[in-house]
C-alpha cells in the first residue's frame, strides 16, 4: 500500500512536470513546416521555449552555399548549459552539431556549415533545469551547398593533408578564442560515387587532459571544418578528432 | 463567390499585362563626350523589375563605324543597345570590347554575333569556365527578362596596347583586381576613360572574383596617372575628376583593414559582417549587402594568413 501511494506521489509529480512540459513555448520566430517534426526527433517530450537570448547568428543570405558561417551563443545561461544541438530544417541531412561545453569551455560555437536551400536554423539549448531553449533564425540561398562538388578534392595530393590543423588562440576580455581549422574533406555522401566520411567526434582538453568540452559533428558541416570556441582560465588546449574512417588526428593549440 | 473570382482574375490579369508591357529596358544614350556615348544603369542590386540594368555600357561612333563597351545583363538588353545606337548614328557597329566576364557585362553578346566580340585572355576563360553558372544564377535574380540569353564567349583576344578605329585610338589596359582581368579602355582622342569595374562610384564594389584588395588598390594607382578627363565607372556616375578613385580607395582601404583586424582578433564571419559601417560611406549603395558578400569571399584567406599549425602530424 505504502508502495503504491509513493508511486501515486511520483506519477502526481510527473504530472506536474508534464504541466511544465506543456507551459506556453511562446511564439516560433520564423516560418517553420518541419518544427513539429524535429521537436519530436530531437528534443521528444521535453519541454522547450523559443528564446531570444539563445543567439544564433547567420548571414541573411548564403553567399556561399557549402561555407555559411553560423555563431551560436548561449552565454545569457552560462554554467547552466549541459547540451547544444544545431540543425538547418530543410537540409537533406539536416544535423550539424551536437555540443556539449563541460567545464570552462563557454555555450558558444561558431561553425561552417552547407545549406541546400533556403532553411530555417535552429540551435537548442539545454539547461540543467531540463529545458531546452530555442534560438532561431532563417537563411535565404540559391542553393545546393550540399550536392556540390569538393573544393577539396579538386586539389592534388589532398589525402597527404587530411588532418592537418590550423589554429590560432585570441585574448578576450576574461577568456579566450580559439580558432581551428581542419583539413578534411567531410564528404557527406551525397556527391555522386563519393561515400560519406566525415569527422564525427571533436573532444576539447586541458594540459593535463581533462575533459573540457565534447562535438559530435554531423556532414551539414562544411569541408575543412572551422571551428570557433571561447576558454575561460590560462593553459594549452588539445583538440583530439575522430572520422568516420576511424583516422584519429590531434592538435595542440598554446 | 464567382463575381469575386472573376475580380481577382481581371485584376491578376491587368497585373501581369503591366510586367509584361514593362519588360523594356528603354536605354537613352547620353552623348558624354564626342562621340561617345553612356548608357547608364541604376545603382541597385539585380531584380525582376530592372532587369538587370545596374550597370553603364557605352559606344563609340567611330568615322569607320560604331564600337561598344560592354553588352550588357541580358539578350533583350543587347538587343535594346543595339537599337540606342541605331538612334543616334547609320554606322555600323564594328567592334565588341568586353571589360570583365561578369554577367551584367556580358549577356547581351547574342545580339553581336556578327561582329567581332574581344576580350582578354583570362576573360574568355572565366566566361568558359563559369559563364553558364552565372547566366544560370542571373535567371534566378532577374527572371523573364533573360529569355533567350545564353552565353556567347568572346571571338577575339585583346591584349594591352592601341587600337585604331576610325579616328579614335583606344588605349587597352590589362587590371586585375576586380576579376583577374579586367580591362580599361582609354580614348586617347577624347579623354574617355572607360574604367570597366575596377571602379565602382556609389555603389559598393562587388568582390566574388577578386584576386586580392592589394591588387585593386594597384589598378587605381594605375589609372589615376593616366591623362584621362572622364571618368565611366562600371557601375555608378561618371565623374570629371578623381572622386571616385578616393572612394574606391578609402573604401577598399576600410575592408581590408576590417578583415585584417578582425583575422588579428579571431573574429568569425558572422560577427564581422554585422561590422559598422562608416558614416563617410553612406551615400554608398549595398554596402550592408556587398560586405556580407565580400566577408565570404575574402576573410577565408585573412584568417588562414593569422594562423598557425598546431597539428601533431
Amino acid at each position: 500500500m505504502k508502495r503504491i501511494l509513493g508511486r501515486g506521489a511520483w506519477f502526481a509529480v510527473l504530472l506536474c512536470l508534464a504541466d511544465v512540459t506543456q507551459a506556453d513555448p511562446g511564439k516560433d520566430p520564423v516560418t517553420s513546416v518541419m518544427w513539429a517534426y524535429y521537436q519530436q526527433k530531437f528534443l521528444k517530450d521535453q519541454p522547450f521555449v523559443f528564446d531570444e537570448k539563445v543567439v544564433l547568428r547567420a548571414p541573411p543570405f548564403a553567399e556561399d552555399a557549402r561555407q555559411v558561417p553560423i555563431e551560436i551563443d548561449a552565454r545569457a545561461y552560462k554554467d547552466e548549459v549541459v547540451r547544444i544541438l544545431a540543425w538547418a530544417e530543410l537540409n537533406p541531412l539536416p544535423q550539424i552539431v551536437d555540443f556539449q561545453p563541460i567545464d570552462r569551455v563557454l555555450p558558444w560555437l561558431s561553425i561552417r556549415i552547407r545549406i541546400e536551400q533556403a532553411t530555417p536554423l535552429r540551435a537548442a539549448v539545454l539547461t540543467r533545469d531540463g529545458v531546452w531553449h530555442i534560438g532561431s533564425t532563417s537563411i535565404e540561398a540559391a542553393g545546393g551547398g550540399c550536392t556540390a562538388p569538393s573544393v577539396v578534392r579538386t586539389q592534388p595530393g589532398w589525402e597527404e593533408h587530411i588532418g592537418e590543423v590550423l589554429g590560432g588562440r585570441y585574448p578576450k576580455a576574461g577568456f579566450s578564442r580559439l580558432r581551428m581549422q581542419i583539413a578534411h574533406p567531410m564528404d557527406n555522401g551525397m556527391v555522386s560515387g563519393i561515400p560519406e566520411f566525415y569527422l564525427n567526434q571533436a573532444q576539447l582538453k586541458d594540459a593535463n587532459g581533462k575533459l573540457l568540452a565534447n562535438l559530435e559533428l554531423f556532414p551539414a558541416v562544411s569541408e575543412n571544418p572551422t571551428l570557433g570556441f571561447d576558454i575561460e582560465g590560462d593553459g594549452e588546449t588539445q583538440l583530439s578528432l575522430r572520422d568516420i574512417g576511424g583516422n584519429q588526428f590531434s592538435a595542440v593549440v598554446k | 463567390m464567382n463575381r469575386l473570382a472573376l475580380f481577382f482574375l481581371s485584376l491578376s490579369l491587368m497585373f501581369c499585362t503591366c510586367v509584361q508591357a514593362d519588360m523594356e529596358y528603354r536605354l537613352q544614350p547620353r552623348q558624354i563626350a564626342q562621340d561617345t556615348y553612356l548608357l547608364e544603369g541604376s545603382t541597385e542590386n539585380f531584380s525582376k523589375t530592372n532587369g538587370g540594368n545596374i550597370v553603364n555600357t557605352g559606344f563609340i561612333v567611330t568615322d569607320s563605324g560604331v564600337v561598344v563597351i560592354d553588352t550588357g545583363p541580358s539578350r533583350r538588353y543587347g538587343e535594346a543597345m543595339r537599337k540606342a545606337i541605331a538612334s543616334v548614328t547609320d554606322k555600323p557597329v564594328i567592334q565588341v570590347l568586353l571589360t570583365h566576364h561578369h554577367p551584367d557585362h556580358v549577356l547581351g553578346n547574342q545580339a553581336f554575333a556578327d561582329v567581332p566580340i574581344g576580350a582578354l585572355a583570362g576573360t574568355k576563360e572565366l566566361m568558359r569556365h563559369h559563364g553558364d553558372v552565372l547566366a544560370e544564377n542571373m535567371y534566378r535574380l532577374v527572371g523573364d527578362w533573360m529569355r533567350g540569353t545564353e552565353t556567347l564567349l568572346p571571338t577575339q583576344t585583346l591584349t594591352p596596347g592601341i587600337l585604331e578605329f576610325g579616328g579614335h585610338r583606344l588605349q587597352l589596359l590589362a587590371l586585375a583586381g576586380h576579376t583577374g582581368a579586367d580591362l580599361a579602355i582609354l580614348d586617347l582622342d577624347t579623354g574617355v576613360m572607360f574604367a570597366g569595374d575596377i571602379v565602382f562610384y556609389q555603389r559598393a564594389l562587388t568582390t566574388p572574383n577578386s584576386p586580392g584588395l592589394q591588387v585593386w588598390l594597384g589598378d587605381l594607382d594605375t589609372l589615376q596617372a593616366l591623362p584621362w578627363k572622364l571618368l565611366v565607372p562600371g557601375h555608378g556616375p561618371l565623374a570629371t575628376d578623381a572622386r571616385p578613385l578616393e572612394q574606391m580607395r578609402d573604401y577598399l582601404g576600410w575592408l581590408d583593414g576590417l578583415l585584417r583586424n578582425g583575422a588579428a582578433q579571431g573574429a568569425d564571419m558572422a560577427e564581422l559582417i554585422n561590422s559598422p559601417i562608416p558614416e563617410r560611406f553612406a551615400a554608398i549603395s549595398l554596402t550592408r549587402y556587398e560586405l556580407i558578400r565580400s566577408v565570404s569571399h575574402l576573410y577565408p584567406t585573412y584568417e588562414r594568413a593569422q594562423m598557425v599549425r598546431v597539428d601533431a602530424r
